[in-house]
């Protein structure tokens, strides 16, 4: 960072205010940080999810194609075997993603921010400062009670758009999270 | 203390509005009828051509109807809207079939907005619009107040919110604020107006079209029908004209530039209608810490944003605006309540149209101090930034496109991809050459743009969240880009030095957790 000349500090009478350069090398840094993976029921959660959708639809399709009281045009009797192919084809990419890409949901939590991990071509690293946190919720769908994950929801200012989550936690573990950033002194309450 | 000029305390009994009110309430039926009503637009005018609508027995009652059931529900309105102030909060209980009653603390509100409708001009009364952080939902409107009841009003609640904000900051420096607050007389600074002269340049180097023709827009079909009456006197066919082979193409050539000349034209006298009938008169003045801006022909606009609350001024300035050295200035504030509004209307964003690049400097410095956007070292993005894009991205759809033409014998078709993969490669270096991120010690600028100059400017403390993105392949080639979430909008660095990207990112996260400052 380039310090260009010396700078009036805004608030000149605050006392505990400085503006001293400060030396790249010394900041804290979130790249040398240790994450923790999100629960491992998480990507199982997401594989049963997928192979779930997979076999419901092609029995929905087989039902249509097999059952007795319609006449299933020619054309479409036809074309069965290769919807059922193109929707295995999905069914696997898609699979493999998760085994892949749930591995790599990673989080970190520090004194003043939490850290996210995630994404397996495209990564992405975000960071939330707990100062900017507006509220926090902890949100849990059917599929998520049954496999006692939650997911940790943090809202800032950015807008409903860049809402910071945290998904695949542990019920227990999402709950201390919470409680964590409520507790910290410096969550902005306006 | 000065005396207010008015009793702000309305004590407590409700109070009605005053008679004038009404007004307000029939333009405002009428624009939601307007507003509801504009599907139906295109199938009644159908209506009307096929089955004669306008003729029939009923027609006349119907609109008599419709004028009365607006003008009583404008009465009822008028008759269940009561409001009240008092110890620094305002009250409203409105509506008759869904009642409403608003409470709101003066600390609570956070921008305030006094508006003279045009049919409110010759009276001494105006609209105060009151908004708060939350949702949308919960924004208040007191309907019709005296003039100088409204800027008293404003100046009090304004200067409780800065009291209210001092206080959660520093609570014990109360008594330094109090002698502030309790002056009610401002003191006010104008710090730059708009001539008519700088209103025409605005709008023609920005499209205001939109602000005319969004209010014709019911209008258009007949116009269509008009014109082409116009032409046919003159023994002009369109569809004749379109059709025939009777005519060489340098004719059709020399009709089409006379015609495209003629809406042009048309089109900008329009544009500086629309600028002039927005930003007649403009002023943008400093108060204290508040920055107010006034301006509007008809309808005289007042929007008032605390300085504390800017989170970027941006400088726009497009082709047009380069050529005449002219830009526009942002000071965006955060987005409460998520309605997607017009830049114009919009109320997270002030606007000083049209200054010239020294005063658009100043404007920026004055707003965050000592920040000159057009005076920066400006860091280039790798040179990784244009082959990727132009190679990975560009090259392989366009060789796609062009084997396609070939095997369909497309002669054309394969011209074609080559003069758009050129020009798309010469906006791509355009891009590159624009692109350019700097800090000092405060701020954060992003140059961007691609024939225009954007300029950006955001304190570095004011981060809401900060993000980090690469791919597989950008990683290889050590570029990330960078997403830095303000609460007014994300602004996005793409194929930063990785090196350049992390230390943003530290300097970011630094800045505001160290140092704990507020965004607002």
């Amino acid at each position: 960072m380039t310090n260009k000349g010396a700078i009036v500090t805004p608030i000149a009478d605050d006392p505990s205010f400085s503006n001293a350069p400060v030396a790249t090398e010394s900041l804290p840094d979130i790249w040398s940080l240790e994450t923790s993976p999100v629960s491992p029921r998480y990507r199982w959660l997401n594989l049963a999810t997928v192979a779930g959708v997979f076999v419901l639809l092609l029995t929905l399709i087989s039902i249509f194609r097999f059952q007795p009281w319609i006449a299933v045009p020619a054309d479409m009797q036809a074309a069965y075997p290769r919807i059922c192919l193109g929707l295995s084809v999905i069914a696997i990419v898609w699979f493999g993603y998760h085994v892949f890409a749930d591995l790599c949901v990673r989080y970190a939590l520090r004194e003043q921010d939490i850290v996210l991990h995630k994404g397996l071509i495209f990564k992405s690293i975000s960071c939330q400062p707990i100062l900017r946190v507006q509220h926090i919720e902890l949100k849990r769908g059917p599929l998520e009670r049954l496999a006692g994950l939650a997911r940790l929801q943090v809202y800032s200012a950015g807008g409903a758009g860049h809402t910071f989550e945290i998904p695949g936690l542990p019920v227990t573990r999402a709950q201390q999270l919470r409680q964590f950033i409520l507790n910290h002194k410096e969550l902005d309450a306006k | 203390m000065q005396e207010p000029a008015v009793a702000l305390d309305t004590g407590k009994h409700w109070r009605r509005l005053s008679p004038v009110a009404m007004l307000y309430f029939i333009a405002s039926g009428l624009k939601t009828l307007v507003q509801n009503g504009l599907y139906a637009i295109p199938a009644l005018a159908i209506g009307s051509q096929t089955s004669n609508i306008t003729a029939a027995s009923w027609f006349i009652p119907a609109l008599w109807g419709i004028a009365v059931v607006m003008l009583g529900s404008a009465v009822l309105n008028y008759f269940f809207y009561h409001f009240r102030v008092r110890e620094n909060h305002v009250e409203i209980r409105s509506g008759m079939f869904s009642r409403r009653h608003i409470n709101l603390p003066f600390w609570r509100i956070q921008n305030v907005k006094v508006e003279r409708p045009f049919y409110y001009r010759f009276t001494r009364f105006a609209v105060v619009i009151l908004d708060t952080a939350g949702s949308a939902k919960e924004e208040a409107n007191l309907v019709a107040v005296t003039h100088e009841y409204a800027q008293t009003l404003r100046t009090q609640i304004l200067a409780s919110r800065s009291e209210y904000l001092n206080q959660q900051q520093n609570p014990d420096a109360e008594s330094q604020t109090n002698p502030d607050t309790s002056s009610t007389h401002t003191n006010e600074q104008i710090i730059n107006t708009r001539s008519v002269k700088d209103l025409v340049i605005h709008g023609i180097t920005n499209n205001r079209v939109w602000i005319l023709l969004g209010a014709l827009a019911p209008f258009f079909d007949e116009m269509a029908s008009a014109v082409n009456g116009y032409l046919s006197q003159y023994g002009l066919q369109l569809e004749q004209l379109a059709g025939s082979q009777a005519i060489a193409w340098w004719q059709w050539g020399l009709y089409l530039t006379t015609v495209t000349l003629i809406i042009m034209t048309i089109m900008g006298l329009l544009s500086i209608g629309g600028a002039l009938l927005t930003y007649y008169g403009y002023t943008l003045s400093k108060d204290k810490d508040r920055y107010i801006r006034r301006s509007g022909l008809l309808t005289q606009q007042e929007v008032s944003m605390r300085e504390s609350r800017i989170q970027l001024v941006s400088i726009k300035q497009d082709w047009l605006d380069k050529l005449l050295k002219r830009a526009n200035v942002f000071f965006e504030q955060n987005k409460s309540g998520q309605q997607r509004d017009q830049e114009l209307m919009a109320a997270n964003k002030l606007v000083v149209p049209s200054v010239t690049t020294a005063q658009a400097d100043e404007l920026a410095g004055h707003a965050f101090s000592h920040c000159t956007p057009s005076n920066q070292p400006y860091k280039r993005l790798p040179l990784f930034y244009m082959l990727h894009h132009a190679l990975v991205r560009l090259l392989p759809l366009s060789i796609l496109l062009m084997v396609l033409a070939y095997t369909l014998q497309q002669v054309l078709g394969v011209t074609l991809v080559v003069i758009g993969f050129v020009l798309a490669v010469v906006n791509l270096a355009l891009r590159y050459w624009r692109w350019g991120h700097t800090t000092d010690s405060q701020y954060l600028y992003v140059r961007s743009g691609c024939i225009g100059i954007d300029y950006r400017t955001c304190p570095l403390h004011k981060v809401q969240q900060v993000k980090y993105l690469q791919s597989v392949m950008m990683r290889r080639r050590k570029v990330a880009s960078v997403k830095v979430v303000l609460a007014s909008g994300s602004l996005t660095i793409p194929f930063m030095a990785e090196a350049d990207a992390k230390t943003l990112i530290n300097t970011l996260l630094f800045e505001t957790e160290s140092t704990r400052r507020s965004w607002m």
